[in-house]
């Protein structure tokens, strides 16, 4: 659905690539997680996605049209992007802010049709906050925030946003300074999507939520794929090791049956607590 | 203040306290040969009383009598350029008194110059200065031929139109923003002895800013201003609105003539009585024409 | 904002604009006020009122509404509450067109004050965004505020150096223009102001939308389809024409930029469009009330009209500080 082929991105003024020949392929009704050390080029990806850099090779499409010859308008009637970082300046009504996810799909006027007031009801409803309509956005906690803006975004993708197993979803990294019980829903709810036949792209360094939600994993390192696969597969010790460069162990969680990452003390600090 | 009890004019006789209006002490007897004088009013009494030859530097705008012309031009008399006046070596400087020229007048005098500063509002202080200027140079009695002739103009001007009907004069100095002349200004002496009324002679002020729909509200009969100001009244539509520019009555008087107290107030006087009261002086006067009627 | 707000806010102006009719050397009661609009009343109360006041009014009213609207339109694009129209080098740009218009003798009702400091401003604006430009960074706003605040001391600077070499009268001139009137208002000034006010709102009131995504952030923005530094950079533009065409006509006046469109959003209006709409009808109240202020405290001088909106700046600020703390 989405997909990445040999892509390579670099930044304007950067000695290296950010991104070097990545390929990898987002389907519909899983969940992909893309997941990497700091600065392995995950949120390049997004960007590259969103034409904020510009790719030196390769191609990105959504399925199988090339989104360069694709408006940024079209792309986002496609595909929602929830970026890391969203700070509205000024707070809005949580119903105004899931509305805006329509832009994409209004006209010049831009006067809200039936359709997209159908999109962002199905849309709360798929989020459930539906309690949180009447609020304003600087009123949220972190988890409302996020399951807000993940409305936003099935509020946006796609066309008539009626069927939320249509969706496309992109989200960097959505789950950071969220407590043990929102990032549970979050991952719950995108899980949910999936099964339901969207496809979503999920950046993310939470590697042992990764192995419980995420259907496929790719894992990126210094800007190109270090490996591709089912988590079980990807989740390797001298697999992480090679890549985070830190000492650790890969269990199996006896209660969830997942791969767990355990990361060891480093060598200088050996002989201290495990 | 010394400048205030000076402008009353009358009071002048009597109070030639020996100090100038920034309370220094007027020296006595000097023989100055070369002296600045950074104030047209003073710079006119100077060449008028005969002591032309010993002007060394003047103002910018000093063009008055001809000859002032040939002189070093010193720059402005409001913020005086004193290193320009140390180059012309004067022995005696005359400024013209005010807050801006207090700083100048203080370099000069550490720096060991004979410096008077007198405050020329009206035309009573062209007279006391008249008076000083002749007390400095030592020679009393010639001040009284200069303000003495001004005096008689001035006198036949007040006698020719003593029946007549004072029109209402409103004098714009400035457009934005909008800048008339009030009691404090000697241009208000100037309509009074001309034979007119200024619709703002109730404002102390020398300058007050005023407001379009004010001035409306006194109705002026008569409007006096610059040529480029009576240009821009005249096509603005809000003037029209005035009977003075219905009328054609905005005049513009000679401007060489009315910028200072001095020694050509008595012919202003005669120029904006004319103005005022078209023909009434006809002799004995150099500029009786008036200028831009329109 | 519930329609009940709506209509008391257009009732104020409507009233606010009697009120700035009735005052003035000659007072007039509402009953003269209209009846000398209609054009029945004795001929010099009607010329009064059509020739001057009226254009007063209607010129403080275009004024304050597209100050307000180009600091509503700037904070949302940019990001940053306290956003004024005046930084993108709008205000700058114009004072040196007027003090050089100014020093040259043009002053006034006339023509060639507000052509230049029309120009200044536009040119001034072209220059940020041109720095902004070559500075990369594309659409970050700090590099904008940066660039503004660059040609802003540059502005300053050529400022200084002309009113230090200008007679007092032009000095006395220029001050009073930068301190901002509306004692200039013709019909003239009130339909060339009233011609780019109109075409920019427009432009702006189409862009709304554009504007509520722009505030949300620059990836945010990607993500919806825009193209950020773009869509922004026309917005900049719109804003700075509504800056300088109010410069142009009334001179610099600050502050109602800045904290009308913070009132509307207390009056519960977050959406761009209609936030654009409320600015414009408070933002043309505040400035009538205070050109009435500024022509009734000191008769029969008037005070700039920048002093008095100055004033609002005040207790605004101390209204954020509590804020913060």
């Amino acid at each position: 659905m989405i997909a990445f082929r040999d892509v390579s991105a670099r930044y304007p003024g950067a000695p290296g690539n950010a991104l070097q020949g990545v390929t990898l392929v987002a389907e519909r009704g899983a969940v992909t997680a893309v997941a990497g050390p700091n600065g392995s080029g995950k949120s390049t990806l997004v960007r590259a996605l969103l034409r904020s850099v510009s790719l030196s090779s390769g191609l990105v499409t959504i399925e199988g049209v090339d989104v360069h010859t694709l408006s940024r308008r079209a792309v986002a009637r496609r595909v929602a992007v929830v970026p890391q970082r969203e700070e509205p300046a000024f707070p809005l009504l949580v119903r105004d802010y899931v509305a805006i996810g329509r832009y994409p799909h209004s006209g010049l006027w831009g006067a809200p049709t039936a359709a997209d007031m159908r999109a962002i009801e199905a849309a709360v409803t798929r989020a459930g906050i539906e309690p949180l309509t009447g609020r304003r956005t600087d009123q949220l906690s972190g988890g409302e925030w996020q399951r807000v803006r993940i409305a936003r975004a099935l509020a946006q993708s796609p066309e008539d946003g009626s069927r939320p197993g249509a969706a496309a979803i992109v989200l960097d990294e959505p789950t950071t300074f969220l407590d043990v019980a929102h990032e549970m829903a979050v991952f719950e709810l995108l899980a949910g999507l999936a099964r339901a036949g969207a496809a979503v792209l999920l950046v993310t360094h939470q590697l042992n939520l990764v192995a419980r939600f995420a259907d496929h994993m790719v894992l990126l390192h210094r800007g190109s794929v270090a490996a591709s696969g089912a988590p079980g597969d990807v989740m390797q010790a001298s697999i992480l090791e090679r890549v985070y460069e830190w000492p650790l162990v890969v269990t199996r969680d006896p209660a969830v049956g997942a791969p767990t990452l355990v990361p060891l003390r480093s060598s200088a600090a050996a002989g201290t607590r495990p | 203040m010394i400048a205030l009890a000076c402008s009353r004019g009358d009071a002048v006789h009597g109070s030639l306290a020996g100090a100038d209006d920034f309370g220094r002490p007027v020296p006595a007897h000097l023989a100055a040969r070369r002296i600045v004088s950074l104030n047209p009013a003073t710079t006119q009494l100077l060449f008028a009383m005969g002591y032309g030859r010993r002007v060394v530097g003047r103002t910018h705008w000093d063009l008055y009598p001809a000859d002032a012309a040939a002189v070093a031009d010193l720059g402005d008399g409001l913020n005086p350029n004193v290193e320009a006046i140390f180059s012309a070596r004067p022995d005696l400087v005359l400024l013209y008194a005010s807050e801006t020229t207090r700083g100048a007048a203080d370099r000069l005098v550490s720096a060991g110059i004979p410096t008077i500063a007198l405050r020329t509002d009206h035309f009573a202080d062209a007279r006391r200065a008249a008076q000083v200027i002749a007390r400095v140079l030592g020679d009393s009695s010639r001040w009284h031929e200069v303000t003495d002739s001004v005096d008689t103009t001035v006198a036949r001007v007040r006698e020719a139109t003593a029946g007549l009907d004072r029109p209402r004069v409103f004098w714009i100095v400035w457009a934005a923003p909008l800048i008339t002349v009030g009691r404090g200004s000697y241009f208000d002496e100037l309509i009074t002895t001309a034979g007119g009324r200024n619709i703002y002679g109730d404002l102390a002020a020398a300058s007050p800013t005023v407001t379009i729909e004010d001035v409306l509200q006194r109705d002026p009969q008569v409007i006096f201003a610059s040529p480029e100001l009576a240009r821009r009244i005249r096509s603005d539509s809000r003037w029209q609105l005035s009977a003075a520019l219905r009328h054609k009555l905005v005049l513009e008087p000679d401007t060489t003539l009315v910028g200072q107290p001095s020694v050509r107030f008595g012919e202003a006087a005669v120029n904006l009585a004319n103005l005022l009261h078209p023909g009434i002086m006809t002799v004995g006067t150099h500029r009786a024409v008036s200028a831009g009627r329109h | 904002m519930r329609s009940r707000t709506w209509l008391l806010a257009i009732a104020a102006l409507i009233m606010v604009s009697a009120l700035g009719i009735a005052v003035g050397p000659t007072p007039l009661s509402l009953h003269d006020v209209v009846l000398a609009l209609m054009g029945r009343a004795d001929a010099a109360t009607v010329a009064i009122v059509r020739a001057i006041r009226l254009p007063r009014v209607a010129l403080a009213a275009l004024v304050g509404a597209a100050l307000a609207v180009s600091g509503a339109v700037l904070q949302g694009s940019l990001r940053n509450p306290l956003a004024e129209p005046y930084l993108l080098g709008v205000s700058g740009g114009a004072a040196v067109g007027a003090v050089l218009a100014v020093s040259a003798g043009l002053g006034g009702s006339g023509v060639g004050l507000p052509l230049a400091a029309f120009a200044g401003a536009v040119g001034a604006v072209v220059l940020v965004l041109t720095i902004a430009r070559a500075a990369g960074a594309r659409g970050d706003p700090r590099v904008l505020l940066m660039a503004g605040v660059i040609v802003g001391a540059f502005a300053n600077a050529v400022i200084m150096v002309a009113l230090a070499n200008a007679p007092v009268s032009a000095v006395r001139g220029a001050t009073w223009w930068m301190m901002g009137s509306a004692a200039d208002a013709t019909w003239e000034r009130v339909v060339w102001l009233a011609l780019p006010v109109a075409v920019a709102g427009a432009a702006l009131l189409t862009w709304g939308r554009e504007i509520d995504v722009l505030a949300l952030g620059e990836d945010a923005a990607a993500s919806l389809g825009i193209d950020a530094s773009r869509a922004a950079r026309r917005v900049y533009f719109a804003s700075a024409v509504l800056a300088a065409a109010t410069v142009a006509a009334a001179g610099l006046i600050g502050f109602v930029g800045l904290v009308v469109p913070h009132i509307a959003r207390a009056a519960g209006v977050r959406q761009q469009r209609p936030l654009i709409v409320a600015a414009a009808l408070i933002g043309a109240t505040l400035l009538v009330g205070a050109d009435i202020v500024a022509r009734t405290v000191a008769r029969p001088a008037e005070l700039p009209l920048g002093a008095i909106t100055a004033l609002i700046g005040v207790p605004f600020f101390l209204l954020q500080l509590r804020r913060l703390g």
